[in-house]
This record gives C-alpha cells, structure tokens and sequence, in this order.
C-alpha cells in the first residue's frame, strides 16, 4: 500500500488506481450512499413494525462484487450496530448459496447470528445487482423483525438458554426468485414466528426497496460506465482506511487497556462477565485484543465476534474519526483478537447471542475508559451504556395480542460529557443510533400511557464539562400485561468519567401498583424523590435495602428473579439510567455553569458544594432565579479541595 | 445448524498466541507469534510481531472463525 495521501495522488495516478478521476470518484461515493439511504426511506415511510416505522431499527450497505471482495462501500445513517457485521454477512450468505446461482430479481434473506452477527430479530435481505448479466454488487438491508420466535415473543428476553430457545435460524436462502416469492421460505418463516400478518407486508416492502437500490445503483453503472462505479467502490473504501490510518498514527504507541461488565445472565446473579480490552497501538496498525474477557454467558447477554468487531470499529470511529465515512475500509488496519467461547465471540448452540448490542454498548464504555488518558480533549465520557430494553406484551378484551418491543423502557439517556460540551440528552446509548418514538405513537399502538420522562438531579458525572443527568422515565400500562426487563449495566457506573471527571450515578428498574392502581387521575403521576422507592417492588439495581432507591454500595438487586414480571391494569414501570460521565475537573467547572444547573434543579444546592465546591444559596425550587453564588465561599471550597 | 461447542470451564479466556521463530523485518525483535485475528476481510491467521504489529504472514482463516457448521461436511449439497 502506498503512503502517498489520496489528495496527494497526481491525477493520472488516480485514474489509475480508481479508473475514474477524483471528482467523478467523489461524486459516485455519495450516490451510493444515497441510494442506500432510499433503501430505508421506503422502509421507514412503508413499514407496518412499530420498531422499523418508529425506531429506525434498520440499516442499509452496498456491497461491492465477489472480484472485490464484497467490501461496504456505502452504508445509511441511523442504526450504526448493523454496519460492521452486514459485510461480512454478505459475503458469507453469497458464498455459501453460490454467486454463480444468482438471477436477477433474486432477494437473499439470512438471519443466522454465527454467519452474520446481530441477533436473529435482525433480519439481512440481500440482492444483487447485475450489469450486462454480471453480478457488480449487492445491496443489502437488514432490518429488526417483530418475532423470530423462539420462547419469549418478541424475543426480548435474557433468559434464553440456547439457540433453540432463541428463535428460527435462517440459513442463507432465496425469499425472491427472478421477482418473484418463493413459498417454501416465506412459509418456512411464518410457520414459526408471531406476528406474522404484520411482517408479511413488511417483506414485500423489504424486496422493493431492494430492487428500487437495484435500480438507482443500475443508474448510477449506465450514466458513468461499470469501471468508473468499480473504481469509486474501492475510493470509498480506502478512504475510510485512510483516514482511521492517520487517526492511529497521531495516538502515541502504547497499550491501552479498560474493561467493564454486564451484571448477570438470566440463570442466577453469581457471574458478572467482563469484557476485557486492550488495545495495542503501534504506528499506524491497531490490535484490539478482548483476552481476559468471561467466558460466555448461560443464557443469551452474549455477542458474536462479528459483534465485537462491530464495536470496536464503530467506537474507534466516533472517537478519532468521526468525520470520516463508515466502510468496511475502516477495519483495515484493525486486527480484533477474540477468544472463542467468550462473552465476545460466543458459541452455539448453548452460547446464545441476542442481547448482543449489551456487549457493544459496554465495549464502547470499555473503549471511552481505555482511551480516556490518551485523546487528551478529544476523550469522551461513558454515557448511560445500555438499552435496558423492556418487553411487554398480553391480549386485548378482543382476544388481540399486543406486543411492545424494546420501545418502552429505559432506552434512551443520557451522554458524557465532552470537549463540546456537557452530555445531556435522551438519545440511544452512542453506539446505536436509534431513533426515540413519539410518546402519541407509542400511545396509539399499545395500552400504555406514558408519564414522565424527566432528569434527576445529582446524577450526572461531575466535571469541568458534566455528564448528562440520567432519565427518569415512568410507563403506566392500562391493561394487565407480562414483561421482560433486561437491565444489565446497574452494578457499576457505565458514565465513566474522564480527564479527572466524575462517574454518572447509577439508576434502576421498579415497578408501582404491580397488582393493579388507577389507570387515571392525579394519583396516576407518581413521585420521584427517594421516599416513593419503598411503596414500589424494586425489580433491579444497586439499592438501598430499606428505602429500594439508588445507593451506589447498597444491595444489588437482580432482574431476573423473576422470569417474567406479570402485572396487572394500572402497574407503572419505572425506568432510571445511569447518568453519564463527566469531562474534565469539576473544580474548574465555571461557577456560573453550576449555578445554572442547581437554577434547572440537574444539582442540588449540596451537591454544588460537594461535587464542585460551588457554594450557592437560596431556594432552587421556590425561588430559582433569586440564588446566589457565593464567590469568596467557592474560592475557599475549591482551594480547600485543590 | 452449528457443531456442538461446550461452554468453557475457564470463567476468563484468552486466545493463545504460539511463539514463531524468526526475526521481524520492520523492529528487529524475535518477537513472532502466530494466532487468529479477525479483520476487514474476515478471519485470517497471522504471523506477527509482537513488538510492533508488523505482518510477516496472513493466510484466510476459516469463513466463519471458531464456528463451524454442519451442513459443511456434506459432500456434493448444493441448489437444485
């Protein structure tokens, strides 16, 4: 490979290397990602699953042809989990069908999580694109089904043991021939799974929103001509490559190493499991070696090693690269280490993957922490570090079923804080990148009500720049109802703090009137000061023994002793994050910033003095903008703490 | 449909990297060693340098890395 920078190559040399020139090069990178981008906009404006039209929870490649490899040249925005996988995937549902028995009009479909990564939920649908009867690539979408069933509907649940309780693996095979379905699949498929009359569309959608790419990607082949469209395949990816390169090489050599831990697996809460990372940094090559990681969990909080990579890429990305395009040009000078058998690199059929995006949100909080003392301003606080996802499902008076997946929990949250700023927000943790539902949407399609969904004071990381305050989030169900939690980050902080900040607070899982309350009036609003904690069942955290709110060294209280949460008409399920990290010393936090927090009540008055020796007075609740800030008092704090 | 593989009774593990005689050709150090690694183009087993991550050998590995699948040991299955 020549060192010689992309923008350094004489013009002849590019026409060389990419059979086009650099403008036509740049150009065809971005109407790849366009046409990728089409893909899901017609899934997201057509799709019936409330968890595609609502969440986003999708995500679309082009592919380049078996001569190149089946390198991702062009990826969509949104979900980001899907992206390091889907290359691989292609290449290895090609490969075992055989390229050389594709038509055109044919539409792959895979899900098996030890060829592809992702859990079986997470659907791939692949078809080629032909030119002059010749396969010049793939587009490929992959998108979250409502069921693969399996014994928990929906799937989500962390108590499943094996693959067989996991759901139906799909092996590489056709859903389309020549244009049209094949029966045996879709039968194959439907036999097996709930839902199925919602999905049904959804399938056909998923098969024209492939030939639409089809179509633009043939477009884009007529307009500029097949070797140009070869050659800005293989620009957009090595343009990824060099820009991670360059990133690598402006971090000194060294060996970096952090590792975390999810809280239980869905047998007993005897086993934390640890994901263990170090990455090895020489020049301009990477390794990142999960050595030392647990061994795989008993049930199904594991991830594939496609996962891990998944991680690894994606996080290396947003925190050194964050300009740069996602292909799979970005792993080029990335070589994972994974142990078999692991947390990372899990193994069937008893090493069941589902809570897979678990173990890469934990991978980049493991990452935040490794590379907290290297970026220097570019570090980035942990922020809340899960999905904690929620399932809850039951039947209507009509006999109907109602399912409400991974939509309904504690999903989003909080950030860390960064060189920006401070890391508030009620996002999906960073690497995910779904979309948050609309609470009407949300409200029209299930019996919930939603509540509230607000910050708490003193749990943001304290810092210089503060991470964001954690997320109370309250579900009132209105029908009786069985719920899957899957809170997995409460025994330690997964805001972790950097360059001196603090760790987020911890949160946790309760549920309020479980054996029935109102389902309206003012009694319905529940309180959220810690007194509340001890009316409620405390389903998970690390809490106080007597009062059931958060203690950071009380009794942990593990989600999964019972397999599945019944509740009846009226139950409130109340979700709290971890709070993210913080960025920076706390005591050079500028004591007007912590005067405006304990102003929006994100800091009590004790907490200002504590956390940042910031010493305030007056009445924050009552009385907010009449606080004062006592300058000589702080100096005096601060020096005393410096 | 995947070959049985049992959970490790190790609860932490680590992938075994062999030592490989020789010398790098980027540092100078007889630091080789040979082990698995996955990476843009899937898995491939590797002779490095464990001083400076220098590449002296990279052969694909297997398609799917650990995993190995049933249907594999079929001779002759194929579609239609």
């Amino acid at each position: 490979m020549s060192t010689t920078l992309l923008r350094d190559l004489t013009d002849e040399q590019f026409l060389e290397r990419y059979d086009c020139d650099r403008f036509t090069a740049s150009v065809l990178a971005n109407r790849l990602r366009y046409s990728a981008q089409h893909v899901t906009t017609g899934l997201l404006h057509r799709a019936f699953s409330p968890i595609i039209a609502l969440c986003y929870d999708f995500a679309a490649c082009v592919c380049a042809p078996p001569e190149q490899d089946y390198a991702m040249s062009a990826v969509t925005n949104g979900l980001s989990i899907f992206l390091g996988t889907m290359s691989a995937g292609v290449r290895v549902a090609v490969e075992e069908f055989g390229p050389e028995n594709l038509v055109p009009g044919d539409l792959l479909i895979c899900n098996d999580v030890y060829r592809m990564g992702n859990h079986y939920n997470d659907v791939c649908f692949i078809r080629p694109v032909f030119h002059d009867g010749k396969i010049a690539g793939f587009i490929a979408l992959r998108a979250h089904q409502l069921d693969v069933g399996g014994i928990a509907p929906g799937g989500f649940s962390a108590a499943k043991h094996n693959i067989y309780e996991d759901g139906i693996s799909i092996s590489p095979r056709l859903l389309y021939h020549a244009g049209e379905p094949v029966r045996e699949t879709f039968s194959l498929i439907f036999d097996n799974v709930r839902m199925a009359e919602l999905m049904l569309p959804d399938f056909h959608t998923m098969q024209s929103c492939c030939a639409l790419g089809e179509e633009l990607i043939q477009e884009i082949i007529e307009r500029y001509g097949i070797e140009a469209y070869l050659g800005s395949l293989r620009y957009a990816c090595d343009a990824s490559a060099e820009s991670m390169r360059q990133a690598f090489a402006s971090m000194p050599d060294g060996d970096y190493s952090a590792s975390g831990s999810l809280d239980a697996d869905g047998v007993d809460d005897s086993e934390e499991y640890t994901v263990a990372l170090t990455l090895r940094k020489r020049g301009e090559r990477l390794e990142a070696d999960f050595s030392g990681s647990s061994r795989q969990a008993r049930t199904c909080i594991n991830a594939g090693a496609l996962d891990a990579k998944t991680a690894v890429g994606v996080g290396l990305k947003m925190l050194l690269s964050p300009e740069s395009e996602f292909t799979s040009g970005t792993f080029r000078d990335i070589d994972l280490v994974i142990p078999p058998g692991s947390m990372v690199s899990a193994l069937p059929p008893d090493g069941a993957v589902f809570c897979y995006y678990e173990v890469s949100a934990l991978i980049n909080t493991v990452l935040c922490e490794a590379l907290g003392s290297v970026l220097g301003e570019a570090a980035l606080g942990g922020d809340f570090g899960a999905a904690y996802v929620h399932n809850a499902y039951g039947v209507g008076p009509d006999g109907a079923p109602w399912m409400c997946s991974a939509m309904a929990g504690g999903e989003h949250g909080p950030r860390g804080g960064s060189s920006a700023g401070d890391g508030d927000g009620f996002s999906c943790s960073y690497i995910f990148n779904l979309m948050s539902p609309s609470s009407e949407s949300l409200e029209a399609d299930f019996p919930l009500r939603i509540m509230r969904r607000e910050f708490l004071p003193d749990t943001a990381g304290p810092g210089a720049h503060r991470g964001g305050a954690a997320v109370a989030k309250d579900v009132l169900y209105t029908r009786p109802g069985e719920h899957q939690t899957i809170p997995l980050r409460f025994r330690h902080a997964s805001g972790v703090g950097v360059r001196g900040g603090g760790d987020g607070a911890l949160g946790g899982v309760w549920v309020f009137g479980r054996d029935g309350a109102p389902t309206s009036g003012p009694e319905t609003l529940l309180p959220t000061d810690d007194s509340g904690y001890a009316a409620a069942v405390a389903v998970a955290g690390t809490l106080d023994p007597v009062t059931r709110a958060p203690r950071v060294d009380g009794e942990f209280f593990y989600y999964g002793r019972d397999p599945g949460w019944a509740t009846e008409a009226g139950a409130t399920w109340r979700y709290v994050t971890n709070g993210g990290g913080g960025w920076g010393d706390p005591l050079e936090r500028d004591p007007q910033r912590v005067l405006r927090d304990v102003r929006d009540e994100y800091v009590t008055l004790a907490a200002a003095k504590r956390d940042f020796g910031v010493v305030i007075t007056g009445d924050p609740h009552a009385d907010p903008e009449g606080l004062v800030l006592d300058e000589a008092a702080t100096e005096k704090a601060r020096a005393a703490r410096r | 449909m995947a070959i049985t593989n049992p959970r490790p009774a190790e609860p932490t593990l680590s992938v075994n990297r062999e030592s490989v005689e020789g010398t790098c050709p980027g540092c100078g150090a007889r630091k080789l060693q040979a082990y698995p690694v996955l990476s843009e183009a899937g898995w491939f087993d590797v002779v490095k340098c464990a001083e400076c991550l220098t590449d002296v050998r990279r052969t694909p590995g297997p398609k799917l890395g650990p995993i190995e699948l049933l249907a594999d040991r079929i001779r002759g299955g194929g579609h239609g």
